[in-house]
């Protein structure tokens, strides 16, 4: 492999190929940035919702004063039809009939002037009649409004003596109602989730609804594959929506571990096409 | 989802699937012969230049050919590149002429025969692997993508079995495949240029010699 003549020069070569490799081998190193800092970390997932889960307190009944503005048939003004300037110019055998466009034109000019002045008594007629509408749905309105402002008040005042008189009673009841409320929430949250991961195309246009009973661990990972419990008629649409269920993990779960209890092991009603 | 892939180079090498790291193997061992190759090619080619001018100044300063010989013969180690032509040619020249009754043409004939033996061993040495430079550069590219495809070949087909193709699921695989072809181009590309570089200074080198051989033979026909 190497001349005999080469010798004097074979280590100090073959230090300075090494030397070569190791250069190259730290330059890549250090240029690159091999850690791949994914730009999916810095982006926050936002769901959306439809409806708040948090239960409104008493709904105030809002009056809208909305006055009916009472329709009258308004005369449309008959407007006729410009005269037609398509009228060939310099015809003179049409003269005649000029002349006869003319005076229809100046009759129904007349005619026009008639009805606008109908039209404005009408109309004067109608506003009055509005306006006096208007002023009694107006004073309704606010005696309605001041009514409701009155019953909310009172709606109020009354849940908050009956909170007071039955304090832990309504508490319990709002700590169930509360519990219940965030199993909806996070049911809501996991069925987005997945549905997001569904290839909704395997599951036709029809809606079918699937049933799956899916284990969970305190993680949101599952524990075990998922069950169907209802399938939707197509075996295609059952493994995608199961496929789509193993990939949303890890599933949102709520941090209560009381509530988690609940999602142990969860019947998932699911609708791919919703 | 925001599982960190880990694309440091050496998870990336290891996690390479059998061919794909044999390539990367074989085109590692290749660049680091073929870097090695070229430095002792740089060297000996650069030495040789350097004789020969150094010869040459001697051998045109006007000095007796006697001497010039006794100087070059003296050494330990035997005399290249030039001198070597020159003690071949003298000495075959003197022995012919000790053994005189013999014909100028004959002597002049032996002595140039002996000189193109020793210029055809000098090439020999200068052409010395150049053939492997070439070859590397010319092949290791097609190595490397062998690996290439190999690897993209493999990432793909993992892809098919999942439901959802996404591009951080090939993204790995096509990378490590890459740096198969990575490394093939960085064999080559230093390799051609050597190639090139060596194969123009050895042409110089040989025209030297040549018009070295062809003016001493005059010379040498002058004193007999």
């Amino acid at each position: 492999m190497i001349r005999k003549r080469e010798n004097t020069d074979s280590w100090k070569a073959g230090f300075l190929a090494i030397a070569v490799h190791v250069l190259l081998l730290g330059g890549m190193l250090v240029s690159f940035n091999w850690k791949a800092a994914h730009p999916v970390l810095n982006i926050t997932e936002v769901e959306l919702w439809d409806k708040l889960p948090v239960v409104q307190p008493v709904i105030l009944p809002q009056p809208k004063p909305k006055p009916e503005p009472i329709e009258q048939e308004k005369p449309k003004p008959i407007v006729e039809e410009k005269p037609k300037s398509e009228e060939p110019k310099g015809d003179i055998g049409l003269e005649k009939k000029k002349k006869e466009l003319e005076q229809q034109e100046k009759t129904e000019l007349e005619k026009l002037k008639l009805n606008k002045l109908e039209k404005q008594k009408k109309e004067a007629h109608t506003k009055k009649l509005a306006e006096e509408m208007r002023e009694d749905a107006l004073k309704d309105a606010k005696s309605a409004e001041k009514q409701a402002k009155l019953d909310s008040q009172k709606a109020l005042d009354k849940l908050k003596q009956d909170m007071l008189n039955e304090n832990t009673d309504t508490d319990i009841k709002a700590a169930s109602a509360a519990s219940a409320n965030v199993i909806g929430e996070y049911t809501d949250r996991i069925r987005t989730k997945i549905r997001g991961n569904v290839n909704k195309t395997l599951c036709g246009d029809s809606n079918p609804e699937l049933q799956f009973n899916i284990d969970l661990l305190p993680t949101g990972e599952l524990s075990g594959p998922p069950k169907l419990v209802k399938s939707s008629g197509s075996a295609a649409c059952d493994d995608a929506v199961e496929r789509a269920i193993v990939t949303s993990q890890p599933l949102p779960l709520p941090s209560d571990p009381t509530i988690y209890a609940k999602f142990r092991n969860l019947n998932l009603k699911f609708k791919p096409n919703e | 989802m925001s599982v960190a892939n880990d694309m440091s180079l050496l998870t990336l090498i290891a996690g390479a699937s059998l061919p794909v790291q044999l390539v990367m193997v074989i085109l590692l061992i290749t660049s680091i012969f073929s870097w090695w190759y070229i430095f002792i090619k740089v060297a000996t080619i650069k030495r040789a230049e350097t004789e020969s001018e150094n010869f040459e100044n001697k051998f045109w300063s006007g000095g007796d050919l006697n001497e010039l010989y006794e100087t070059v013969t003296v050494g330990r180690r035997k005399p290249q590149g030039m001198a070597s032509i020159f003690e071949a040619g003298f000495k075959e020249f003197i022995r012919h002429k000790q053994q005189g009754k013999m014909e100028i043409s004959d002597v002049m004939e032996g002595s140039r025969r002996a000189m193109r033996a020793a210029y055809n061993r000098e090439l020999d040495d200068l052409d010395a692997h150049l053939p492997f430079l070439a070859s590397v550069g010319s092949v290791s590219p097609y190595i490397g993508l062998f690996g290439t495809v190999w690897g993209i070949m493999n990432s793909f087909r993992g892809l098919s079995s999942v439901a959802q193709a996404t591009l951080s699921q090939v993204a790995p695989g096509i990378a490590e495949a890459l740096i198969a072809t990575a490394i093939g181009l960085f064999a080559a590309i230093p390799a051609v240029i050597a190639y090139n570089r060596f194969a123009s200074s050895v042409d110089r080198l040989s025209v030297r010699y040549e018009s070295f051989m062809e003016e001493f033979t005059n010379i040498l026909q002058r004193k007999s």
